[in-house]
């Protein structure tokens, strides 16, 4: 793959637990502008590898090159403001402030107030909670909370998503909504989408590329009709036949 | 939030102020200084809210900051024979280099080991000024010129008050203020969504200590008197914790309210109830933290009356 169609370049990241080998030697390559896939069994390190993407965990030893700068070792929102993005596995969103603060508190605080609100706007728009825009995250139906912790993410308008489950919990009807905007962003916009997931459906469905894990090691990655026959991905769901 | 709300809250605001400044030759002495004393703990309550309120991050050790303040008063006014005025900008920029000291590495500290981080640096610096005896007088004291002097501190602290106030008011309705909340919701989504937690923590705390040392400033400049019992007591440390919360902590309002109806209640009971005030006022805080858990504002907010939020 060509460096420019490279969006994230993952190299030998490693991060140990103790005697817990978390993500052991990972390396992989996102592709820019497609909505790619990173499963796995329970365990096998993917959130962990989010995790260490987004600077939440420092590694222990590896690369992850992102626009020809090595950004393992920065600050969660040095990376953030190098136009990474997430959504976590059980919703971070802030339950004691209103949706629209919550859209607020991403913004970037070289962006004029007037842009910002106005971008807050659109994104709650976007994901249909302008009505609860007053209302406490809190209150929000777990749905709703996934929806507002994407529109949130996508307020600095940044390069790379990474969500981390973002079908977990969510009823069909708001998750078809949910991949409706993902695949908006990435066909109209050219964002690049990792995505971690259990839901197959959405892997095998929306995916172009995928990546699996096992034990914190890469064991298989390629178009989706491969990984579903690939001997190596089915022995680690399953175990030996 | 629509502009009219801005100037509907700075109309109140001016005529808060307008009241307060004509009441000093209307009232009497034990009537300013009770007034006086009330603005004080606005000041007070509004800064412990800056970093405990908005940020989460609840200080058990604000005292320190009004301790410095009046400190600062004390020595350079007797022993330097300052002005008292410009001695309350040497005890705000003392204060805020100390917060920048202790805040650093105390701020690393999350939850219950903050709070005691917090206690054990005021009575850190309590122990400072008993054993400094060359600078502070030691546990003696000092003594300030006995003149009369409640016209003049009671505008002082009414100017700061104001600042206090402002302030409070731009955090309360900024995205600084905002990042602050995040950082109290969710330190780690604050962090992976571009808050610098590290610098806004800072910065909050920073803020939170430069108006209690102009209040103690004054207040050591009132009293005429400071050692460091007084000062740098810890039931000064819980009282303007107690009146943020009783308001609503997270709030512009709820200090300022929190402390005007507790304090005044305080007042009564103390006068009405000599040997059992505390008993009557403690009576009272449980009832409001049994039924009013999220104090005044929160009350306001579930009946409708108030709006949820900061920025609308």
């Amino acid at each position: 793959m060509a460096d420019m169609e490279i969006a994230l370049d993952i190299q030998h990241l490693k991060k140990y637990f103790g005697g817990i080998k978390a993500v052991d030697g990972c390396t992989f390559q996102v592709p820019r502008g497609q909505i790619s896939g990173l499963i796995g069994p329970n365990g096998a390190g993917k959130t962990t590898t989010f995790n260490l993407l987004t600077g939440v965990l420092e590694a222990d030893s590896g690369e992850v090159i992102y626009n020809g700068e090595n950004i393992v070792g920065l600050k969660p929102y040095e990376i953030f403001n190098r136009g990474i993005s997430r959504t976590f596995q059980i919703t971070r969103i802030y339950r004691e402030m209103t949706v629209f603060e919550n859209m607020l508190s991403a913004s970037s605080m070289k962006m004029p107030v007037r842009e910002a609100r106005e971008r807050a706007e659109q994104l709650m728009e976007f994901v249909t909670l302008t009505k609860l825009r007053g209302e406490y995250g809190g209150n929000l139906s777990y749905g709703q909370q996934k929806l507002l912790e994407f529109a949130r993410a996508l307020m600095t308008d940044p390069d790379l998503i990474l969500l981390d489950e973002p079908a977990a919990g969510v009823n069909r009807t708001l998750l078809n909504n949910l991949l409706d905007h993902i695949h908006h962003l990435q066909e109209e916009q050219g964002k690049t989408i990792l995505i971690v997931e259990h839901d197959m459906n959405v892997i095998m469905n929306h995916c172009e590329k995928v990546f699996v894990l096992d034990y914190g090691v890469k064991i298989a990655e390629g178009l989706p009709e491969d990984i579903q026959t690939n001997e190596d991905v089915i022995e680690a769901y399953f175990g030996h036949r | 939030m629509a502009q009219n709300e801005h100037l509907r809250n700075f109309g109140m605001l001016a005529i808060l102020i307008i009241i307060l400044c004509a009441l000093p030759s209307n009232i009497n002495l034990y009537q300013r200084s009770v007034i006086m004393f009330t603005m004080m703990y606005v000041v007070l309550s509004l800064s412990w809210n800056i970093i405990s309120g908005y940020t989460g991050y609840v200080s058990f050790g604000h005292v320190m900051f009004y301790g410095i303040g009046a400190y600062a008063t004390g020595i350079l006014v007797v022993d330097y024979g300052w002005h008292w005025i410009p001695t309350l900008f040497v005890g705000v920029f003392v204060s805020f280099v100390v917060s920048l000291i202790i805040g650093f590495p105390v701020l690393r500290l999350k939850g219950p080991y903050f709070a005691i981080a917090m206690l054990g640096a005021a009575e850190g610096t309590r122990v400072v000024a008993t054993v400094w005896e060359d600078l502070t007088h030691g546990g003696e004291g000092i003594g300030l010129p006995n003149i009369e002097n409640s016209f003049e501190t009671y505008f002082a602290m009414l100017v700061v008050m104001l600042v206090t106030i402002i302030v409070s008011y731009w955090v309360g309705h900024s995205r600084f203020g905002i990042r602050l909340n995040a950082i109290r919701e969710d330190e780690i989504a604050a962090e992976s969504l571009g808050i610098n937690s590290t610098f806004y923590k800072l910065f909050a705390f920073a803020l939170s200590a430069i108006f209690p040392a102009a209040a103690g400033g004054i207040q050591a400049y009132k009293v005429l008197y400071i050692d460091p019992e007084t000062e740098f007591f810890i039931l000064v440390t819980i009282y303007m914790k107690l009146f943020a919360m009783f308001g609503g902590k997270g709030t512009v309002i709820g200090p300022i309210l929190g402390t005007f109806v507790l304090y005044i209640v305080q007042e009564i009971t103390w006068v009405k109830f000599p040997t059992a005030h505390l008993i009557a006022f403690g009576v009272f805080i449980v009832l409001v933290a049994r039924f009013m858990p999220r104090g005044l504002m929160g009350f306001a907010i579930d009946k409708g009356w108030a709006r949820k939020g900061m920025v609308h």
